[in-house]
């Protein structure tokens, strides 16, 4: 005999979903340091998407607008050296990492293309959210400005030393 | 490991089914005027309302219910404010249909009084007739408020809309956005979140504004025991929608009121007083504070885009005169800088550039 458990109603009310995307942030690295309750503004920011295996994302040259955030598939970044002429693929993105971060520093042409290599859900998060953020919320937008900084400091450190590596 | 990204060729043909079809639903419009203007008002109110249904979506509970919740909070709350309201109109009521005869008398007086004093020093202006006219406009009420029930009509078709917009959430732009080439999905939502952001905080802001501007007026008419505050109080928040034409009906309503009930020019002095302390409140503080991040409009451009909706639109026009015109100018905003950044008008943006090395 089943009792009826009133927990499966409150249950019924929440969105999985979004409880699953909400959980998805908490492990991204740009975000670390939010707390649970601000993480709701933050995916309040973000703009979803999916985009079919083979769809473009953005193009070498086009003016970046947004982040990116790979929810779930894989995307590959592409550069056309313009001496050779030749594209190279430079690097595949995973659920949980981002790219296209200097678009929230400045709107200058993108360095690389990218493109689905399966359906790929991303979330953009747009300079103007980000900046709304930081104005309106500006416990959360300390938090993303320092890990930026964090991110990109990290990213040139490993473009020095990759010569000495090699 | 290579890959190669193909630019698309210029193809012009593939531009003739979204011509076609938006050409259409141009022209559709334009025909079934009547019957599409409650879906703008319905789409109007989904988006401002769109904001209290993400709010509790991102905290997790589903959309539906969050609508429904919405709504069932809503009528509770609207019913509440409607009894409270005909309590408080019922004694205004009450007493305007009893002292309706007197106030028309004297407001009849007054005219013809000063018509025939305006006359005696000023002969011209005896043929613009003011007497017939007024006995006209007082004929012609009755008629108009019979004329203002259908628009009542309007008070049921578009929250049920409403409900069904709220529910389907942004599905519509979406699927659009889906099916356009995806490396102008970035740009599109870029557009999308300026202009969203910029309207979003004027709605927000005005509706604020209007709310913050009928209680002070409504306190304000209370303490100087004027008959019909609520009313007035009403009136004078609805038309706070429109930039400026709160604090003008707020006086010329209430000192018509005061003259009729008090019949002495004090109290009007202390209503125009009462007004402009409102007006310029209005300007110095809630302003700043609660339209700061909306777009700033020149006084000058918001004139001309209630003259421009006025005539466009009648009322309607008016009211939304001023979110169009934001949305106007942002669109002109974006305009100017794609043509800089996609169509170099502009020299190509220098990145920052430092001469100490990396350590």
């Amino acid at each position: 005999m089943r009792f009826y458990n009133p927990l499966n109603v409150v249950n019924r009310l929440y969105d999985e979903e979004i409880l699953a995307k909400l959980s998805f942030l908490k492990n991204i690295k740009l975000f670390e340091g939010i707390g649970k309750r601000q993480q709701i503004h933050v995916l309040e920011s973000l703009q979803e998407r999916t985009y079919l295996k083979g769809e473009t994302i953005f193009t070498q040259g086009d003016i970046g607008r947004a982040l990116f955030i790979v929810f779930s598939g894989k995307v590959a970044l592409s550069r056309l050296d313009p001496v050779t002429q030749k594209t190279d693929v430079i690097a595949e993105v995973h659920p949980g990492e981002f790219f296209g971060e200097m678009a929230l520093l400045e709107e200058m042409p993108r360095t690389a293309t990218a493109y689905a290599l399966e359906d790929t859900k991303v979330f953009m998060l747009f300079k103007i959210k980000m900046e709304a953020l930081l104005f309106a919320r500006p416990k959360i937008g300390v938090v993303i400005a320092a890990q930026l900084a964090k991110i990109l400091s990290a990213r040139l450190r490993a473009m020095l030393e990759k010569p000495s590596q090699d | 490991m290579a890959a190669e990204i193909q630019q698309p060729k210029k193809n012009y043909s593939q531009f003739i089914l979204p011509a076609f079809v938006a050409a259409a639903v141009i022209y559709f419009i334009v025909l079934a005027k009547a019957a599409v203007f409650p879906f703008i008002l319905a789409a109007a109110l989904a988006y401002v309302l769109s904001p209290i249904i993400k709010y509790f979506e991102v905290r997790g509970i589903k959309r539906s219910y969050a609508v429904i919740g919405l709504y069932v909070g809503a009528g509770a709350l609207f019913f509440t404010v409607v009894y409270l309201l005909f309590h408080f109109l019922s004694f205004d009521l009450e007493s305007l249909q009893q002292s309706w005869p007197a106030y028309a008398d004297r407001l009849q007086k007054f005219v013809i009084n000063l018509n025939a004093k305006m006359v005696a020093s000023y002969p011209a202006l005896a043929s613009l007739n003011l007497e017939a006219k007024l006995n006209h406009l007082l004929e012609a009420a009755p008629q108009f408020i019979l004329s203002l029930l259908p628009a009542l009509s309007l008070l049921f078709v578009v929250p049920f809309i409403t409900f069904f917009m709220l529910l389907g959430g942004s599905g519509i732009i979406d699927y659009l956005v889906d099916n356009l080439p995806s490396r102008h999905a970035e740009i599109i939502y870029h557009i999308a979140s300026r202009i969203d952001s910029s309207l979003g905080n004027y709605l927000r802001g005005i509706l604020t504004e209007a709310f913050i501007i009928f209680l002070i007026a409504f306190t304000g008419l209370l303490v100087m025991d004027l008959n019909y505050a609520s009313v007035i109080a009403i009136l004078i928040g609805i038309s706070s929608l429109v930039p400026y034409l709160g604090a003008i009906v707020g006086v010329v309503v209430s000192s018509i009121v005061a003259y009729l009930q008090f019949g002495s020019i004090v109290p009007i002095i202390k209503i125009v007083v009462f007004f402009t302390g409102i007006r310029f409140f209005d300007d110095w503080f809630l302003q700043p504070y609660i339209m700061k991040k909306a777009v700033e409009l020149n006084p000058a451009i918001i004139l001309l885009a209630l003259m421009a909706g006025l005539e466009i639109g009648g009322i309607w026009g008016v009211l939304f005169s001023i979110p169009v015109t934001c949305v106007i100018k942002e669109i002109l905003h974006i305009a100017l800088e794609l043509q800089a950044t996609e169509f170099r008008w502009k020299p190509k943006p220098e990145p920052t550039r430092i001469s100490i090395p990396y350590t």
